[in-house]
């Protein structure tokens, strides 16, 4: 093959090496344009906040200087895609000396996609150029985004500047608008002109921090949700045991147990956990502790509901039981805790809804619930209008299972218990006729 | 029940002549606290035979039945359930009870279960039978006390008679030796009794060994192979129906069968 002479080929070679080389090690060849900043201005409604938010209009000022020995004759500015132009969208451009603003003739073009800026002359070296952009919306997903510069120099020689600076986007979220909107609205004013209403039942406010108390609402329901069930039952279930328990030790421990939690404050018992375990060294995330203390104060009670149930079934069905030959367990877990279960769900419900109440007082060892979320708005905005916010999450929960509760309670009492009442009423009838019997 | 089976189950539990007791109770006495309850009952029931227990209120008729199947624990005395004393220690209870058929003044049912699960609980857990038999098996009881229809019934949907035939049906359906029955129409409207008693007839017919508590004389008569009279903790007067209601010779069984008819 002589199709690369072995000369040839070594050439190729050493300019491929010299061009790695000087990739490598010389300067690149350096920009006429540098590139000060990129920003959009904050558009968030919401006073306290510098978010620039995504789909709503803002303004983005990009500055450039131009660099020693060059000269700028336009500039093309590629927006991310997404952006959109509102009504009254416009540049500005703007060439300042120093503090001096240069007068230059421009012609720009501004659409969504980019603006073009072309100077009747070129802009010499140490100018810089501002280009503000009116009126324009980042896409409404949140996310850092940059521009693209373009632009070419007073030989008609184009080139491109990488992405600028990062301008961070926050999305809005419907609340977000909507109390804006809200804001404006002249029922809302008139509304928010009354003190009391404006203090406690701000519109604006509860649209606002409805979403971001669900959140809280969500937490204080997990740490329920779990340590009622995992932590709480069955450790109940197993003191409820120990209390009935033929030992004497037992009984003595766990009434120990039942009687030291339900006895003190559960605000007590939160502040021990949480300021005094890590005395101990010992350091349980905050969740983990709050499922906790939580479960172990519910189970103290639990226990009694259930001791309660299992003493309140009928003698006669532990002998009925032992009389087909069941054991103990087997009586237990057949008949005694199948029909324990249903007396007690109503106690233990309203025991849940307790709990649940109770995850506020959370609140004050810094564990973020509900009752956080809501003080932490409170703060930032000084009105009170999220604890009623917060009331109605807690409504939420409490409202049904209280009627499930009390409905559950009346099913109970129309059927078993007046299972109950008949038989009673048999007695009394079985009495009657024997007594018919004698005096005939 | 056909009546070949019917004959098939007498002959089989008909005991011949060297048969020994099914229950045998020997001085026994039982006290609560300072009360003593029983003062040395003596009873021996037989295979196949159906004793009849009457007695004033609080003569300890309850207590008696319920120490044979170790409910109540005796103070003292023996009680022999065909080879075992269970008066003995460490005699295991639950193995007893097993083959001790018990029906209560209350019913007791189990009220979470079915007719059929009441039935069943039992078996599948005591007597380690499958699901399939234990169904098959509290069914066919079920239909024997004439309840095929209830099956799936929960004991809360069932009038009292209704309830007391599950209990029986539960009972039988572990093959008792023997049953146990405590006042078992003491607590059913009168209308409903008659059922509860039919149920029984037809198991003393059929050759059930039986000990009956009961205030209905008219059971006593017809049914009973044997009626003892207690009062007082002690068995006063035993004997067939004939002599006991028609020549009873204690003054106390007079007064008591006097009072009562
Ligand atoms: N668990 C107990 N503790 C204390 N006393 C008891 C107990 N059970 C029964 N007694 C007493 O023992 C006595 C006999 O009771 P038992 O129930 O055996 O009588 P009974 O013949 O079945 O009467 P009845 O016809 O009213 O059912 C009564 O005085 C009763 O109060
Ligand atoms: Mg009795």
């Amino acid at each position: 093959m002589r199709l690369f002479s072995k000369p040839l080929f070594k050439f190729f070679l050493f300019a491929l090496v010299l061009a790695t080389l000087s990739a490598l090690l010389s300067p690149p060849q350096a920009d006429a344009l540098t590139v000060s900043s990129t920003t959009a201005q904050p558009n968030s409604t919401s006073s306290n906040s510098s978010a620039v938010i995504g789909g709503t209009p803002t303004r983005i000022t990009w500055e450039g200087t131009v660099d020693k020995g060059e000269q700028v004759k336009s500039l093309d500015l590629v927006f991310p895609a997404g952006c959109s132009l509102a009504d009254g969208a416009d540049v500005k451009v703007t060439v300042l000396h120093g503090l001096d603003r240069m007068a230059y003739l421009e012609q720009d073009q501004l659409d969504a996609q980019h603006v073009s800026v072309d100077f009747a002359k070129a802009v010499p070296s140490g100018m810089l150029i501002r280009v503000e952009v009116h009126e324009i919306s980042l896409p409404n997903v949140a996310g850092d985004y940059q521009l693209e510069t373009n632009y070419t120099d007073a030989n008609g020689k184009s080139a491109a500047l990488g992405p600028t600076q990062n301008i961070t986007v926050q999305t809005v979220s419907w609340s977000d608008q909507l109390s804006d909107w809200l804001s404006q609205q002249g029922w809302v004013q008139a509304w928010n002109s009354v003190l009391f209403l404006n203090i406690f039942f701000n519109p604006v406010q509860i649209v606002a921090s409805l979403p971001q108390l669900f959140f809280g609402w969500l937490r204080s329901l997990g740490i329920v949700l779990i340590g009622f069930p995992i932590i709480a039952i069955p450790i109940g279930l197993l003191v409820s045991f120990l209390r009935m328990s033929k030992l004497k030790v037992l009984r003595f421990i766990s009434s120990i147990y039942v009687n030291l939690i339900r006895g003190t404050p559960l605000f007590l018992q939160i502040y021990i956990f949480f300021f005094g375990l890590p005395y101990l060294g010992i350091n349980i995330p905050n969740y983990v502790l709050s499922f906790l203390v939580m479960g172990l104060n519910s189970s103290a009670y639990l226990a009694e509901i259930f001791r309660g149930g299992i003493e309140s079934i009928n003698k006669g069905q532990f002998e009925a039981a032992a009389s087909l030959g069941m054991s103990r367990m087997q009586t237990m877990f057949r008949v005694i805790i199948p029909q324990t279960v249903r007396r007690v769900i109503p106690t233990a419900t309203s025991e849940f809804i307790l709990l649940y109440k109770d995850t506020s007082l959370l609140a004050a060892v810094g564990v973020m619930e509900q009752m956080m979320f809501a003080k932490n708005i409170v703060a930032s905005t000084g009105n009170m209008t999220p604890y009623i916010v917060s009331a109605l999450y807690y409504l939420v929960v409490t409202l049904p299972l209280t009627r499930f509760s009390r409905n559950m309670e009346k099913r109970l009492a129309d059927g078993e218990g007046g299972n109950e009442a008949k038989e009673k009423k048999h007695r009394l009838r079985a009495l009657f006729t024997r007594k018919q019997e004698v005096a005939a | 029940m056909t009546s070949a089976k019917a004959t098939e189950q007498i002959q089989q539990r008909t005991p011949g002549a060297t048969a020994k007791p099914v229950v045998r109770i020997i001085d026994l006495h039982k006290s609560f606290g300072k009360l003593e309850v029983l003062k040395g009952v003596n009873i021996e029931v037989d295979r196949g035979e159906v004793v009849v227990v009457l007695g004033p209120s609080g003569s300890g008729k309850s207590t008696m039945l319920r120490c044979i199947n170790l409910l109540e624990k005796p103070t003292s005395g023996q009680i022999w359930f065909e080879d075992t004393c269970l008066t003995a220690p460490k005699v295991d209870v639950n193995k007893v009870r097993e083959h001790i058929g018990m029906v209560f003044q209350q019913f007791n049912l189990f009220p979470h279960l079915s007719a059929k699960k009441n039935v069943m609980l039992a078996q599948t857990q005591v007597l380690k039978r499958s699901k399939a038999d234990a169904e098959r098996i509290a069914v066919e009881q079920l239909t024997r006390v004439g309840l095929a229809e209830r099956v799936d019934y929960k004991p809360s949907q069932l009038s009292g008679g209704q309830q007391q035939r599950v209990a029986i049906a539960r009972a039988l359906a572990m093959d008792p030796h023997v049953m146990l029955f405590d006042e078992a129409t003491s607590a059913l409207d009168p209308e409903l009794v008659r059922d509860v008693l039919d149920v029984m007839k037809d198991l003393a017919r059929q050759g059930t060994t039986m000990i009956v508590v009961t205030h209905e004389m008219g059971f006593a008569r017809d049914v009973a192979d044997r009626v003892i009279f207690m009062e007082g903790g002690v068995v006063v007067e035993e004997g067939t129906p004939e002599a006991v209601f028609d020549h009873p010779q204690h003054q106390r069984t007079k007064e008591f069968l006097g009072h009562i008819s």
